[in-house]
């Protein structure tokens, strides 16, 4: 049987943080780590290397943008898949999310059903 | 006589004429007394007494200077008259000139009062090289400086901040390049309205609208350039506040109605318990009313795109077609819940046109849910679509016409309670409520129609309506194809 995959979740909304994570598990993915800031996710995505991490994009400590952008400049999580959340739907908005490296931006509100087959699409075929 | 008129007096009357000199002067007197002296001798010879030489010589000299005073006289008189008409003259060049002079004062008087009055707006008059020449008490107030410190004394560009004005390669004392900067699209384009920033005597830095326009000179040549001000830094901070502040009550909306949604999904969706039909018609109450609050917070921040002007499309081939279909879907429920028909007449083969595919639909969904909420019960919606032809009036047009272009025609009409005639041109304001809709207590806050006519817009086409009270409504979106 294949190991499963890894996803971290960041969000400061502890609501939303808890259904993202019922959502990834929906998904059949195990969650590594739920953390409510950027630097939290940074070094746990630096501490568990994850398949996916799940970003908010306004957290304190480090944006979203920001902690993708670091996680991309990274050799050791420039790997990692990053989909990013975000009340912010407006085109301008999803392109800086894009822009900072991100492989899909999924705006809020979201339906789990939308998030599940968001974490599939991203996941299919990880772990090698 | 006015001060003006006597030089002219003077310069008339100097010098004499030639024959007043001649006469007037004593040493020719004196040398005819002598030349009839010598006369009387020759007349009365050289024996003849001296008292008789003398009583000649006096007969004959008088005789003379008899006749020298009265051609003095003559010529006198006539001076005299001749001074006469060209003080008459004068008198009344002088009145014209005084007529002139008055209305020359008054209109000046009148400009003058005219910019002294207006102290809410800068008004500045500068020449052609941006040397201040006017300087209006609006102008005192807004940068602090009295009319005297100013003009003739400092230039436009004083005023502006340096760095809206000087390229990053101008050198900063190039004031010549900096005030071509400021008249450039004034001077391409006959004028310029735009912000800029002003810098106060105090050292403050004010946005203010300046409408800069060239000035002309009585041959019209240009003398100048006016600039005229209006201090927007409260209403331009107000505006940056509105725009936080619904940005942030949109973030803040969001990010409940997103736990609300999400958690009332993973209840309605569980399989291992399902709900009752009654708990499932609540938790669909809950749900069609946290959408309702989540289509509100698009609608605000979507107007408030619109107001700051930051509309932006993805335009792409949209088939209004499929448009229709879906927004005849998606309030098909609504529709049957309220017994309100609704018919779609859509070209079989679709009609294509350029636009953003997701605000097309966001206009089309608000014309039909509006027509779906105002009719009553066993009405009738209409949605249909075609392609016609708009003539330059907006016009819309059944056959090709001269001048006329290709459009698409999308109409939503409805049998419903109708807008009265006097508010239908408040229809497209945002917040505006129809007293039918009022009076009805049909739902809403007034953005649907605002929302669509500005997508109309952007995408250069139009949004009519038709309406009869009582009778029904119909809005007609027209978009270039």
């Amino acid at each position: 049987m294949d190991a499963p995959v890894r996803v971290l979740v960041a969000d400061d909304e502890e609501d939303i943080r808890l259904l993202v994570c019922l959502a990834v598990r929906k998904a059949g993915c195990t969650v590594v780590a739920a953390v409510a800031d950027g630097a939290q996710a940074l070094r746990s995505a630096r501490a568990e290397q994850p398949d996916l991490v799940v970003l908010d994009v306004s957290m304190p400590e480090a944006t979203g943008l920001e902690v993708c952008s670091q996680l991309r400049a990274d050799p050791a999580t420039a790997g990692c898949r990053v989909l990013l959340l975000s009340a912010g739907a407006s085109p301008d908005d999803i392109a800086r999310g894009l822009a900072a490296g991100a492989d899909a931006y999924l705006p809020k509100p979201f339906t789990v059903a939308g998030l599940v087959d968001e974490v599939r699409r991203l996941t299919a075929g990880t772990p090698a | 006589m006015t001060a003006l008129a006597e030089p002219d007096a003077t310069r008339v009357h100097s010098p004499a004429p030639p024959a007043a000199r001649a006469h007037g002067s004593a040493v020719p007197g004196a040398l005819a007394v002598v030349t009839a002296v010598g006369l009387a001798v020759l007349v009365a010879g050289p024996g003849t007494p001296v008292l008789v030489v003398a009583a000649v010589a006096v007969a004959l000299s008088v005789a003379e200077l008899t006749r020298r005073l009265r051609a003095q006289l003559d010529a006198a008189t006539e001076l005299e008259a001749q001074r006469r008409d060209l003080v008459t003259l004068g008198q009344s060049t002088a009145e014209e000139l005084e007529v002139a002079t008055r209305m020359m004062r008054a209109r000046a008087q009148t400009m003058t009062s005219v910019i002294d009055a207006v102290t809410e707006q800068s008004i500045i008059g500068t020449d052609r090289d941006g040397l201040i020449r006017v300087w209006n008490p609006g102008a005192e107030r807004m940068l602090g400086l009295p009319r005297a410190d100013v003009v003739r004394l400092r230039t436009i560009t004083d005023f502006h901040a340096p760095e809206e004005l000087a390229p990053e390669e101008l050198a900063p004392q190039d004031d010549a390049a900096r005030f071509a900067a400021l008249v450039q699209v004034a001077r391409e384009h006959g004028s310029d309205v735009r912000d800029w920033t002003y810098l106060t005597a105090d050292g403050r830095r004010l946005t203010v609208s300046v409408a800069i326009t060239p000035r002309t000179d009585d041959d019209g040549e240009q003398a100048g350039w006016n600039f005229v001000g209006t201090d927007m830094t409260e209403a331009r901070a107000a505006e940056r506040l509105k725009d936080q502040f619904v940005s942030l009550i949109s973030h803040e909306l969001r990010t409940p109605l997103s736990s609300i949604l999400g958690y009332l999904e993973l209840v309605m969706d569980e399989e291992d318990q399902p709900l009752t039909a009654e708990q499932r018609q609540y938790l669909a109450t809950v749900e069609r009313n946290a959408q309702r609050l989540l289509r509100l917070v698009g609608d605000l921040l979507f107007t408030a795109q619109v107001d700051a002007g930051r509309l932006t499309l993805q335009p792409e081939d949209v088939d209004l077609a499929g448009i229709v279909r879906a927004a005849e879907e998606t309030a098909r429920v609504t529709a049957a819940t309220r017994g309100v028909s609704v018919t779609v007449d859509v070209p079989a083969d679709g009609l294509v046109v350029r636009g953003d595919a997701l605000r097309l639909g966001q206009a089309c969904d608000n014309l039909v849910s509006n027509a779906v909420k105002f009719t009553p019960a066993d009405g009738q919606v209409t949605l249909r679509l075609r392609a016609g032809w708009q003539d330059a009036d907006g016009t819309v047009l059944e056959s090709d016409a001269p001048g006329a272009a290709r459009v698409a025609l999308l109409s939503v009409s409805d049998t419903g309670v109708g807008i009265p005639t006097g508010e239908q041109g408040q229809l497209f304001t945002s917040f505006f409520r129809a007293s039918t809709a009022r009076r009805n207590a049909v739902p809403g806050v007034g953005l649907g129609l605002t929302i669509t006519k500005a997508i109309s817009t952007a995408h250069g086409g139009t949004l009519d309506v038709a309406s009869a009270e009582g009778r029904g409504t119909t809005f007609t979106l027209t978009l270039p194809l």
